[in-house]
């Protein structure tokens, strides 16, 4: 008796696994690709059109509308062209009498139960349904079937239409393979196929994401239905306020007021806050020159200068000039520790800058986060993780003393270390990371005289789990280490900054140091900070004896990010434009300049000053492009270029591993709230801001639910509630600030403290 | 009699509707023309063409029922523009028509719809409906006709006439189990991987292990083979269960498991093995109640302690265990060696019981002084045992005590000798031989290619075309083989190729162990004689192939105890069914078949692969991807994972490749 049945052999010798140079010709022209590129990709990179209904260029092809199809010599039937990959050779065409009808009857199909009430519907004039009826001549309706009743159904951010939906299945593509949130499922069910999401009790303003690249007016956005005609709205080119990523994005606007966030979707995503969060102006500020000269007679008084980290790379030039001509101290605690972080990082790895970007991070196959509760920290780097996961099957190992639930599903292996112990965690990491690599002296040395056995019982980091990881990165390759604010305020920050240097230079892994704050990495780079602050204090959205506040209550008004033009340096380590969205007449910190004897007409001319030993290009505001070209490459502003630095590698011993016990807080802003900007916006309005723990901590700080407490951290005094949260474990309650207004530029610490509660 | 009347199956016309009996021209195809023994079938119609077995059918109204089945199916899908809408409208049109109410416009309408949904389909199933109803439209033209032309419903319109249909793929066809293997590629493409998994977890609880080690005779009936190669089907099946694991998701059952039932009934399962866990799950998942009984200290029968770790991780299998084991109906009693006593009280008290223990005794060689206590006789299985409760269990101890710098021969030719040589290699064995009987080819057609390179690779000295004679031993110590060569010697008549032996060809190899792998046999000692049950020819136990009772009601017998040595998955496959029939006979105390499974049988006798067919629309040249392996110095020493699998990105370009073949076919009994 045959012991198997088995094909084995016949099919082994086609193994081709890595791309090949092919040429192919469409509609005559003779294109080069690569055996990797679908034929719609070479197409387009070859500006032939074709159309489509349910491709979206950041996702992997769909493939569900079936119009791309195009033919190919030699080969009978159709071929769907997004997600077809071709040989060399091929000889394509994608007109034709043939495809035109097949493109025509499917054209006729959608239209089947679409109804067609385009006067009413929001998305008419950006409707794909509604162009492509017009562009394939399809008047009649001449298949048709029995309709049904499907009511429109509210799920917060966004309003899903059963009726309008046309199951192209890009909103669901987005919620998984890009937010990751999951909420969306395809409920299949032939002619009564829809879209179902299956977290509605968690409003998700991710979905936004979802809306964004709907072709119908299936799903929009809740707020803006029926409040103007697309048509009618100016799109004003901006970089997000919010966080570090600084996506690009367009205020859409009519008389002084931004009606929604739209962006460059086909290619780019941003998050709930940077699609939701857009009204937060200093809105009918007039010149106030009384004001106005108090503020000079302020900074005449002042030697310090105070700032936040939501300011544009122009503005911190002036106020790095300022210093430069006035001697004042400036401070930026959101920026400071990054700034020394970044340069203890530099000594060792030999560059300024850390050499990850997003893109680089979602190609990854193996991601080490360490120092960050990210998913809150930067949604736009969690997103990029999520791509990198679900396209790579990315091994993601999670370094944190806290579990964060909302990101089981990317994380392959979470590392729970002990609060305070991140230095001696980095150690390890770069020990493991670091085997068999060639090493300066000094640094094998180092790394041979940690005591392995001891650090890892302070971190509760064990020996097994580091060689898990390294187990299932095997074989593989490109990592990213994600490193976040957890360690630019350490105790021990310039150590840690130096492993990971270390890890840069010397390991497989690339290095994304996350910018702790909108332009953090900006003012880094152009700023020479101070740690504290002197007799007189100017704060520039923030607090001081002089308060100069976009917030519109200080001493004197300044214009919101979203009303001034000039640059943010984002995390992709790129100068990004931004421009005014709605008006100002206020005055502004170059009106400031002006007055204190710089001399400078427009903010933006300061644009082509900015420091070119640090990076930054000799380029005027004007001159920088904003767009995404054919094939999804971004032209924003330009890319930082990296220096050189003398390297230096001197570690210290590791120091004793500080003992956290009993109830501790973490400074984290959860889900969509960043800062005082998001806070103010009326999607982000929350009436009541919650010191949120497990009955752990509850337990051990001696609360309830519903508590009132108050404690203070960082000088701040905190009034809270306490709120049980049944996601959380252990003794580390989330402790917010987001509502502190211009008090969190003060935030410098640790992130993690312990809680004393006020009596 | 049933015969077949009409028949457009596979490009075939036959028309025997004028004709006298004796004329008839006959089927080429084994299309379904009864539907039980005890039922005759009106007709079947399905993606490749129709067929006609009694005079009487209403043939607008099959077209018509054809198309609600397609809506019925594609209830469960409408995942692109053409087949969601297309089918939706082919239905209602042909309703109209046989309602009496149709127009010749409705015709050109149904004919255009068609032509799109056949081009620009996602799936063949969309490509292959309107086939058989233009068919029908062509040959019964007058009756659609007279419809349209008399305002009058089709004959039967409102009679009571069962349709009954089934959705299939080449692929899934072919597959033991019949995994939905277009909706785990598909998952995959979408990257839902618990969607993937969900769909192979229907038929195969075994996704880890399956996704593996699987042999893959569903890759010979993949149509994809018609345009360039077959898809990697196997190993997509790994990405959906490394997803759970991974992310240590709750277990993704193909639906919510029911409660527990309360009516007492139970089931008893003899071994633990892929047959056994199958079989429990599927039971539990119903809210069966369910009792393993395991010889060995381990769960997972062969797989764990025959299929070596460097193949097969432990720890992944594990998963596929516990996926079982956690279910709450699951009870299993591991060290229990049922023997007849035994049987007889279990049999007694459990309201069906499953035999399931496998074949784990190694055959002879069937050499001259071969004997089972000589030190060095050492038979596959037990070998294996050892190898494998060492280093997955640390139970025993290391074979490398044994074989340690040791000449080892092996006789056989199939995979259990692979692992043998193989496994011998990692355990520091001098020198590796493996003696088969036939050619290089037939070897890897018996394995499989990369498994014989790769054991090439790592040293291994493959004599072909040799069979031992005689078997020498010394001080109650093998020391020696005589061995005899063959030759393939062609039949002159052009029949089957001899091996006869060559004359002077004999030499003798001098070893330390002699491992025969040449077969297994079950082991029967725990079957009560006076129960006298039917067995096969080669002495496993008999049942119809189909429901798998054993010649004693309520008891049941799967996998290679049934079948003998075969596959994992042909194990999964027949305790899947099996379970499926225990259910029933739970219920009603009889032994039936459901509509889908005896459709499934009748969709295996008629072949749903057509190696010859034309593949279109469908870009041609695409190179089936790869997965790494380590190198040869990295795994020969080790137990290290050989097949580190796909990466996501070449799991997605792979699946990309799948043309998802479903086709749906129906009989009118
Ligand atoms: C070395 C080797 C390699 C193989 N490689 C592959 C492969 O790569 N791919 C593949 O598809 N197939 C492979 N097979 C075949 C595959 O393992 C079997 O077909 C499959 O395990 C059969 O499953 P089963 O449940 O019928 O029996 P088994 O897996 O044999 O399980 C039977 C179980 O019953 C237990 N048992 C037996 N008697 C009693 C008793 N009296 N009381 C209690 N318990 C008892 C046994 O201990 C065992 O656990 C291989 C087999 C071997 C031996
Ligand atoms: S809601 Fe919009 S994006 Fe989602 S499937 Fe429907 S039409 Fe497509
Ligand atoms: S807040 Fe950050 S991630 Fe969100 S849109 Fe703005 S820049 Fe992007
Ligand atoms: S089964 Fe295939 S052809 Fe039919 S609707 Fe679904 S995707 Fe389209
Ligand atoms: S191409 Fe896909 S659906 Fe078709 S036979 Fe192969 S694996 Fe099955
Ligand atoms: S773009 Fe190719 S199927 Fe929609």
């Amino acid at each position: 008796m045959l012991l198997y049945i088995n094909g084995g052999g016949i099919i082994m010798d086609i193994k081709q696994n890595k791309s090949q140079k092919i040429n192919v010709t469409i509609d005559g022209k003779v294109c080069e690709a690569t055996t990797d590129d679908t034929i719609l990709r070479i197409a387009r990179n070859n500006g032939i059109y074709i159309p489509t209904m349910c491709y979206l260029t950041k996702v992997e092809p769909i493939a569900s509308c079936r119009m791309c199809v195009v033919e190919v010599e030699g080969i009978e039937g159709a071929i769907l062209s997004c997600q077809s990959r071709t040989t060399d050779g091929a000889v394509i065409n994608t007109k034709s009498k043939y495809i035109d009808k097949q493109r025509q009857n499917i054209m006729k199909l959608y239209n089947v139960n679409h109804p067609l009430e385009c006067g009413v519907c929001d998305k008419s004039g950006e409707c794909e349904l509604q162009n492509k009826t017009l562009e394939f001549n399809v008047n009649a309706q001449s298949f048709t079937t029995k309709d049904m009743f499907r009511p429109v159904e509210n799920w917060g951010f966004v309003s899903y239409d059963p009726a309008l939906c046309i199951m192209c299945e890009k909103c669901v593509r987005v919620a998984n393979e890009i937010t990751g949130n999951e909420a969306l499922q395809i409920n299949t069910g032939g002619y009564k196929s829809r879209i179902l999401n299956v977290k509605k009790d968690f409003n998700d303003s991710s979905l936004g994401e979802s809306a964004a690249v709907c072709p119908v007016g299936a799903l929009v956005s809740t707020n803006f239905k029926y409040t103007s005609k697309a048509w009618e709205l100016d799109k004003i080119p901006a970089t997000c306020a919010h966080c570090s990523s600084g996506c690009s994005l367009y205020y859409e606007v009519k008389n002084d007021k931004i009606y929604r966030v739209t962006n460059d979707f086909e290619f780019s995503s941003l998050c709930g806050a940077g699609r939701f969060g857009f009204d937060f102006a200093n809105e009918n500020v007039n010149k106030d020159t009384q004001a106005f000269t108090n503020a000079i007679t302020a900074f005449k008084e002042a030697d310090t200068i105070r700032f936040s980290a939501i300011i544009t790379n122009e503005e911190a030039l002036i106020l790095q000039k300022f210093k430069e001509k006035y001697k004042y101290r400036l401070v930026c605690d959101e920026a400071y520790g990054y700034q020394t972080f970044l340069k203890a990082f530099g000594n060792v790895s030999g560059e300024n800058l850390y050499n990850a970007n997003l893109k680089s991070l979602s190609n990854s196959k193996g991601i080490i986060v360490l120092g960050s509760r990210i998913n809150d920290d930067n949604p736009m780097v969690k997103y990029h993780i999520t791509m990198a996961s679900k396209r790579n099957s990315a091994r993601v190992a999670y370094m944190h003393p806290i579990e964060d639930g909302n990101i089981s599903n990317i994380v392959t292996q979470f590392i729970k270390y002990e609060v305070g112990s991140e230095e001696g965690v980095t150690a390890l990491l770069a020990n493991a990371l670091l085997q068999n690599k060639e090493l300066p002296g000094s640094l094998r040395d180092f790394l041979n005289d940690l005591d392995i056995g001891n650090i890892s019982a302070e971190s509760n980091v064990g020996e097994e789990e580091l060689s898990m990881l390294m187990q299932s990165l095997d074989k593989k390759e490109g990592f990213t280490l994600v490193v976040g604010s957890d360690l630019y305020n350490h105790p021990r920050a310039v150590q840690i900054a130096k492993l990971i240097g270390a890890i840069q230079k010397y390991s497989d892994f690339d290095v994304l140091l996350v910018p702790p704050a909108t332009n953090a990495l900006g003012i880094a780079l152009i700023c020479t900070l101070d740690d504290e602050v002197g007799k007189y204090t100017i704060g520039y959205n923030a607090v001081g004896d002089f308060e100069l506040s976009c917030l519109g209550n200080g001493d004197l008004d300044m214009p919101a990010l979203n009303q001034q033009e000039g640059t943010l340096t984002t995390i992709d380590k790129r100068v990004a434009p931004t421009n005014v969205a709605l008006s100002y007449n206020g005055y502004t910190l170059n009106d400031i300049a002006n007055t204190l004897g710089l001399n400078a007409k427009y903010t933006i001319d300061y644009t082509s000053m900015l420091p070119s030993k640090s990076g930054f290009k000799v380029m005027d505001f004007d001159e920088l492009p904003f767009n995404f070209d054919m094939v999804g490459v971004e032209h924003r502003g330009y890319l930082l270029s990296t220096k050189s630095i003398k390297n230096i590698d001197t570690f210290e011993e590791i120091d004793e591993i500080p003992t956290y016990d009993g109830a501790i807080i973490y400074r984290c802003n959860e889900a969509n709230q960043f800062n005082m900007l998001t806070n103010r916006t009326k999607a982000f309005d929350q009436n009541e801001v919650c010191l949120k723990g497990s009955a752990q901590f509850a337990n051990a700080a001696k609360v309830k639910d519903g508590d009132e407490i108050s404690y203070v951290v960082d000088g701040i005094r905190y009034k809270r509630k306490f709120k049980l949260d049944s996601s959380l474990k252990g003794t580390i309650a989330l402790h917010p600030n987001y509502d502190i207004r211009l008090s969190s530029a003060l935030v410098s610490s640790y992130r993690f403290s312990h809680l004393t509660l006020e009596q | 009699m049933a015969g077949v009347l009409f028949s457009t199956w596979r490009g075939e016309f036959i028309d025997n509707r004028n004709k006298v009996i004796d004329e008839w021209t006959p089927s080429a195809f084994a299309l379904p023309e009864n539907y039980t023994a005890h039922k005759a079938s009106k007709a079947f119609i399905g993606w490749d063409g129709v067929a006609l077995f009694d005079n009487d059918i209403d043939v607008v109204r099959l077209a018509k029922e054809y198309a609600a089945q397609y809506q019925v199916y594609s209830e469960a899908c409408g995942r692109c523009a053409p087949g969601r809408w297309g089918g939706r409208i082919l239905y209602d049109l042909l309703d109209k028509i046989a309602r009496g109410e149709g127009s010749y416009n409705d015709i050109d309408h149904l004919k255009e719809v068609s032509e799109t949904m056949m081009v620009t389909s996602k799936c063949e199933i969309g490509r292959t409906v309107p086939k058989p109803i233009l068919d029908l439209m062509e040959h019964f033209n007058d009756v659609f006709s007279d419809l349209i032309d008399n305002h009058k419903p089709s004959k039967h319109y409102n009679a009571e006439v069962n349709y009954i249909a089934k959705v299939t793929a080449p692929c899934t066809d072919m597959c033991p189990a019949h995994v939905d293997i277009p909706a785990y590629i598909e998952g995959v493409r979408d990257l839902q991987f618990s969607d993937s998994l969900s769909a192979t977890r229907q038929t195969m609880p075994l996704a880890h292990t399956c996704g593996r080690v699987c042999p893959h005779p569903c890759e010979d009936a993949c149509r994809r083979a018609n345009l360039d190669s077959p898809v990697s089907i196997m190993e997509l099946k790994r990405l959906g269960a490394d997803y759970e694991t991974d992310h240590a998701l709750p277990w993704q059952h193909p639906y919510d498991p029911k409660p527990l039932r309360n009516d007492g009934k139970k089931v008893a399962i003899i071994g633990a093995g892929p047959a056994g866990l199958t079989a429990a799950y599927y039971l539990a998942l119903e809210g069966i109640k369910v009792d393993i009984f395991e010889e060995l200290p381990v769960l997972g029968g062969e797989v764990a302690v025959g299929v070596p770790q460097y193949r097969m991780p432990i720890e992944k299998y594990n998963k596929d265990i516990e996926l079982v084991t956690s279910m709450e109906a699951v009870t299993v009693y591991t060290n229990h060696r049922v023997d007849a006593v035994r049987l007889k009280e279990i049999e007694a008290e459990y309201d069906a019981t499953l035999l399931a223990f496998g074949t784990r005794l190694s055959k002879k060689v069937g050499a001259e002084n071969e004997k089972h206590d000589v030190e060095g006789y050492w038979g596959a299985i037990s070998m294996l045992d050892k190898v494998n409760l060492w280093h997955k269990y640390r139970i025993g101890s290391p074979a490398e005590e044994d074989l340690k710098d040791k000449v080892v021969v092996c006789v056989g030719g199939g995979f259990t000798s692979m692992d043998v040589v193989r496994c011998s290699i990692r355990e520091g064995a001098k020198k590796v031989i493996m003696l088969y009987r036939r050619d290089e080819k037939t070897i890897i057609g018996n394995t499989t290619y990369e498994e014989y390179h790769e054991a090439v690779e790592e040293g291994v000295e493959f004599i072909f075309h040799s069979a031992v004679e005689r078997i020498y031993d010394e001080n109650g110590k093998i020391t020696k083989l005589l061995v005899n060569r063959f030759e393939l010697v062609p039949d002159p008549n052009g029949g089957r190729a001899q091996l006869l032996k060559v004359e002077d060809g004999d030499f003798e190899i001098e070893c330390d162990y002699l491992i025969p792998a040449v077969s297994q046999a079950a082991d029967l000692q725990l079957l009560p004689s006076e129960w006298e049950l039917a067995m096969t020819s080669w002495g496993t136990l008999l049942t119809n192939g189909k429901d798998y009772m054993t010649s004693r009601e309520g008891l049941f017998a799967a996998g290679d105890c049934e079948y003998g040595p075969m596959t994992i998955v042909n194990a999964v496959g027949q305790a899947k069914r099996a379970a499926s029939v225990m259910v029933r006979y739970l219920d009603t105390g009889k032994i039936s078949l459901s509509n889908d499974e005896i459709m499934e049988d009748h969709l295996k006798a008629l072949k749903v692969y057509d190696k010859k067919e034309k593949v279109s629309g469908w870009m041609p040249g695409i190179a089936r991807k790869s997965s790494e392996k380590l190198g040869v110095d990295e795994r020969k020493d080790n137990n290290k994972e050989v097949n580190l699998g796909f990466t996501g990105e070449e799991a997605l370009r792979e699946a990309e490749r799948c043309m998802r073949c479903y086709y749906i076919s129906m009989v009118a009994v």
